[in-house]
């Protein structure tokens, strides 16, 4: 155990890390907002952190939390700005914003290193305590899934003109969602940074939008546990089919391609779909015969 | 026996001519209504007629170009659509629109969760209660994809009642229900209205509008055309040219 832990220690951390990244885009959606401003908040949040130790003299923890909280705020803005926009829309205007934010990264002088990048943010961070920051965004989205809360979310997504109908401020909780979204995501962004010791404009770029909607789209996009199925897929697949060489990323294509034809819900949505079939086969044997009879 | 009644102070709802107009269509042109509390009031009217536009105004989800609504003496034209549900107004829609992913419990239980604690602690303690009166409970773990379109219906029904509204807008609550099923409905109408739930129902069953309502109005081209009792409403002579087609009476 202790050997292959000392063996995948930085898979451990890549997985936690893009599970954040992953549940920064998933937010979200699950709230109808086809939103990639997570990606930018990654960015944010890498570069607010690294400042922080490099020009401010912050340590690890301190730096992490700035990074965040600046990352959230300035989605939580943008969202107010793009509010209006829908679908197609709303997608472009927020992989826009990231763009500008690596732009930004680019032409910041020192305090962002340019196109170098920024060097020695080296923070301390265990894989335990990262654990136990995912942990706590676990918890806490786990709470939006449950009871009211849940249903309330799955209306302001699948209906929301009926969320309003029904008494649910679909504006607010959407506002919400771009802020938790920029959290998680700049959460993301200044762990990876400071585990690293360095960000360059060039990491926050679309290949992360790439990374975080195929985790999800495999993964499920309705909860947090379908974040975590495709986090683990994506970081850990190369390791699994590594033998196919070459092809490799032709396995990777497939595999994304078979996901989101088949799979509408995600590995958890047929999970989930099956669980459902079983419990309520008697039920469901009952209504057949029903409609036979009538 | 339903007129306009001065026996209470102030009529639960006041339509003050209410109009929405689509670019060219004046699909409501001009609708002023008063409801008293403790009747059913049934809306007839033929396709296009502006009916469910009427009860999106209502709700404020429709924009209106003109006219005011007054619940319970409060002026809420300018309110958010979201308000109307807290303020007591509970509906029905014309299409099923259920969350597909959940269950049939989970879909009525959505009908109180953004109310108070004391509501929606009353709603979980009343949901089984509701579902056995709208006959669902044998399916209330099912989706509403496995579900036929009369048994969606009941728990579109069933979601705007948990709430105990004191005013419930249906909108065709019994599409697609045979006759058997229609008389069910119309039951369970009569019931809440002695729980003291106000009903404005649109509905195209003539038979049934005439069985249930106790009072009727009929629209033609976004304007009310007759209202009164619903034997005189009936046969109204506007209103079997308009909705019955010519000599259709006799059926009513
Ligand atoms: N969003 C909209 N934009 C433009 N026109 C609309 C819109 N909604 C309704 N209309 C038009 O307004 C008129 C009234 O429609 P409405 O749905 O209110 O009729 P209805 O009486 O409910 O008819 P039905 O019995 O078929 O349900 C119709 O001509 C319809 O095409
Ligand atoms: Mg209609």
């Amino acid at each position: 155990m202790s050997t292959w832990y000392a063996m995948n220690v930085v898979l451990v951390q890549t997985t936690l890390t893009t599970l954040l990244l992953a549940l920064s885009i998933q937010v979200p959606l699950r709230f109808g907002v086809f939103s990639f401003a997570g990606v930018g908040a990654f960015g944010i949040g890498g570069y607010g952190s690294a400042i922080a130790m490099v020009h401010l003299g912050w340590s690890t923890w301190p730096a992490v939390a700035f990074g965040a909280v600046v990352a959230g705020l300035v989605v939580f803005l943008l969202g107010l700005v793009v509010q209006r926009l829908t679908g197609l829309y709303m997608g472009m205007a927020t992989i826009a914003f990231t763009l500008i934010v690596s732009v930004l990264a680019v032409n910041g002088g020192d305090l962002t290193g340019g196109a170098m990048g920024l060097y020695g943010a080296l923070g301390e961070i265990s894989v335990l305590q990262i654990l136990l920051v995912v942990l706590l965004v676990v918890a806490l989205l786990h709470l939006t899934e449950l009871g009211g809360m849940g249903r309330r979310v799955d209306a302001v997504r699948d209906d929301p003109e009926l969320a309003n109908a029904l008494g649910v401020d679909v504006v607010r909780y959407r506002q919400f969602s771009f802020l938790v979204s920029g959290l998680i995501g700049g959460l993301a962004g200044a762990i990876t940074t400071l585990l690293r010791s360095t960000i360059t404009p060039a990491e926050v770029n679309f290949h992360l939008v790439i990374l975080a909607l195929t985790a999800i789209v495999v993964g499920g996009s309705r909860s947090w546990v379908g974040a975590l199925i495709g986090a683990v897929i994506f970081v850990w697949l190369p390791t699994w089919i590594g033998f196919l060489a070459e092809w490799e990323r032709v396995a990777y294509g497939v595999i994304v391609a078979v996901a989101a034809i088949y799979l509408p819900l995600g590995v958890l949505g047929v999970a989930k779909d099956l669980w459902h079939r079983f419990r309520t086969r008697e039920e469901r044997a009952r209504v057949a015969a029903l409609a036979k009879e009538s | 026996m339903a007129e306009t009644t001065p026996d209470q102070e102030a009529p639960l709802l006041e339509v003050r001519d209410v109009a929405v107009h689509f670019g060219g269509v004046k699909a409501v042109d001009g609708i002023s209504m008063k409801l008293w509390p403790g009747r059913i009031y049934g809306v007839l009217g033929p396709n296009g007629s502006g009916k469910s536009t009427l009860l999106g105004a209502m709700t404020r989800l429709t924009p209106m170009t003109r006219g005011a609504f007054v619940f319970e003496g409060q002026d809420y034209t300018k309110k958010h659509a979201r308000t109307i549900q807290h303020m007591g107004i509970a509906r029905t829609f014309q299409t099923v629109r259920l969350l597909e992913d959940r269950t049939v419990r989970d879909n009525i239980l959505l009908g109180t969760d953004s109310l108070g604690r004391e509501t929606r602690k009353e709603a979980a303690a009343r949901v089984d209660e509701v579902m056995e009166r709208l006959g669902i409970q044998e399916v209330e773990r099912m989706r509403p994809d496995e579900l036929s379109y009369g048994m969606q219906r009941r728990v579109e029904f069933a979601r705007a009642i948990i709430s105990r509204p004191r005013l419930l807008l249906l909108d065709e609550p019994t599409a697609g229900m045979n006759t058997s099923e229609r008389e069910e409905i119309s039951a369970i109408m009569r019931q809440l209205l002695e729980e003291g739930v106000t009903q404005f129902i649109v509905e195209h069953d003539v038979q049934m509008m005439v069985d249930t309502c106790d009072y009727l109005y009929a629209m033609n081209f976004g304007k009310l055309i007759a209202e009164g009792t619903p034997t005189d409403v009936v046969r109204d002579p506007a209103v079997q040219e308009a909705y019955l087609g010519k000599g259709a009476g006799k059926h009513a």
